[in-house]
């Protein structure tokens, strides 16, 4: 019997959530034995229309809605088409995924996530302490968490600085005026804080890695992003043999005993080639298929761990190996959009 | 002498040049390529003048230019230490 998978994070624009790259990944090279089970929020998720990764797609009510309204509709997805493992994608899931994995696996649905301590600690707010606990070095960071602590926020840190939202979203900033717009904006979307951050002119690297919860690091991908859309997401990227990423990341893994999939962003300071921890970001990349390529198949890793398999680690990856995101169309039968929107759910 | 090098390198027959340390590419000429070539097989950089001259066929003072203003580059580009 094979394994039946859902996966959050469907929405693949040009600033396109990890769930398209964790299918691809799973279903590289051969397939996937069992069926793969769309998770989205939107009828309008790009990924559901993709009858070639997708079994099933089933709209799921938004991580505010309750835990209950969302645990009742996975128990009613589960009951119509197997759940063994979900993978949640986005950062704003995973306070509810971590909330409901005891219930779901109850019921048989396998999950493998790091625990709520670990991912407090590595919040945008948090990472500056976390660095100083580690003895990392990281940019100026403050995190304001009213309007009346920007101006001082602003002289501890200096010009250029990036204003960040608290899940999501970074603007560079010159001047006052950029900051507070950029301010303003990301409080209204993301909440307070909002994160203002010391701009060092540096080199930027990403390692994705597969903690295994006990201190183990069982997989970790870097790489070097070589095109950049206007919001910083990778459009092309190359895969790196670097000692001082590997060993970073495997104190920061096996200092959080990190469970599952992240993302940590690293800078390369020009001048002084010291390494600062930028974030890291409790998911998988948008690009992790490239790990395909350098052989750190890191979904397929994930899914074992969810199911209790012992998982031994993966030889480092191989590096100059790159991708180039392409974007394309897919074309869908009117009835399609009709079964999402008025049933909440389409079976291909 | 290849512990001038900050990290791993592939250099193709083209002169394509990849850094697996950072990812970043570069394109060597064909001196440029040759010189590299003699880095990465451990030649100390006192006898590369003298390779340069002979391969190329070129006075001393000439490759001694071309080598210095190769690692020049080589340093700005935090290729060699």
């Amino acid at each position: 019997m094979g394994i039946n998978v859902g996966i959050t994070g469907l929405h693949a624009t040009d600033n396109p959530a990890p769930g398209i790259g964790v299918i691809r990944s799973l279903k590289h090279p051969e397939g996937w034995d069992g069926e793969i089970i769309g998770l989205a929020y939107d009828v309008m998720d790009t990924g559901v229309y993709d009858e070639n990764l997708l079994d099933h797609a089933y709209m799921i009510p938004y991580p505010n809605s309750g835990t209950q309204q969302i645990l009742a509709r996975l128990l009613y997805i589960h009951s119509k088409t197997r759940l063994d493992v979900i993978i949640p994608t986005l950062d704003s899931e995973l306070a509810l995924f971590q909330h409901l994995e005891p219930e779901l696996r109850k019921h048989g649905i396998s999950l493998f996530l790091p625990d709520s301590i670990a991912t407090k600690r590595i919040s945008k707010p948090n990472i500056a302490d976390f660095c100083k606990e580690l003895e990392i070095d990281t940019p100026k960071t403050y995190a304001v968490k009213d309007s009346g602590e920007l101006d001082k926020a602003i002289k501890e840190i200096g010009y250029p600085l990036m204003v960040k939202g608290a899940f999501y979203e970074a603007h560079k900033c010159r001047d006052d005026k950029d900051t507070i717009n950029y301010f303003n904006e990301m409080r209204q979307k993301w909440g307070y804080p909002v994160i203002l951050q010391q701009m060092i002119d540096a080199d930027e690297y990403d390692v994705c890695c597969v903690g295994d919860g006990k201190g183990g690091m069982l997989g970790a991908l870097p790489i070097r992003k070589t095109r950049i859309t206007d919001k910083g997401k990778a459009w092309a990227a190359i895969t790196l043999k670097n000692d001082q990423l590997f060993d970073l990341s495997k104190k920061i893994i096996r200092d959080l005993k990190w469970a599952g999939p992240c993302e940590i962003e690293i800078l390369q300071e020009k001048n002084t080639a010291k390494m600062h921890l930028l974030e890291i970001n409790p998911r998988f990349p948008a690009w992790i298929f490239l790990g395909t390529g350098a052989n750190q198949n890191l979904p397929k890793m994930v899914v074992d761990l969810a199911l209790g398999k012992d998982v031994q680690p993966l030889p480092n990856a191989k590096s100059g190996v790159t991708f180039v995101r392409h974007a394309t169309d897919l074309i869908c039968p009117i009835e399609w959009l009709e079964k999402l929107t008025t049933g909440g759910e389409l079976h291909y | 002498m290849d512990s001038f090098l900050h990290s791993e390198f592939t250099l193709s027959e083209s002169g394509f040049l990849f850094d697996h340390g950072t990812g970043l590419t570069y394109t060597l000429n064909e001196t440029g390529r040759f010189i590299f070539q003699k880095i990465q097989d451990g030649s100390h950089a006192n006898n590369l003048v003298e390779l340069v001259t002979s391969e190329f066929e070129v006075a001393e003072d000439i490759a001694r230019k071309d080598v210095d203003d190769f690692f020049r580059q080589l340093k700005e580009a935090r290729i060699i230490h």
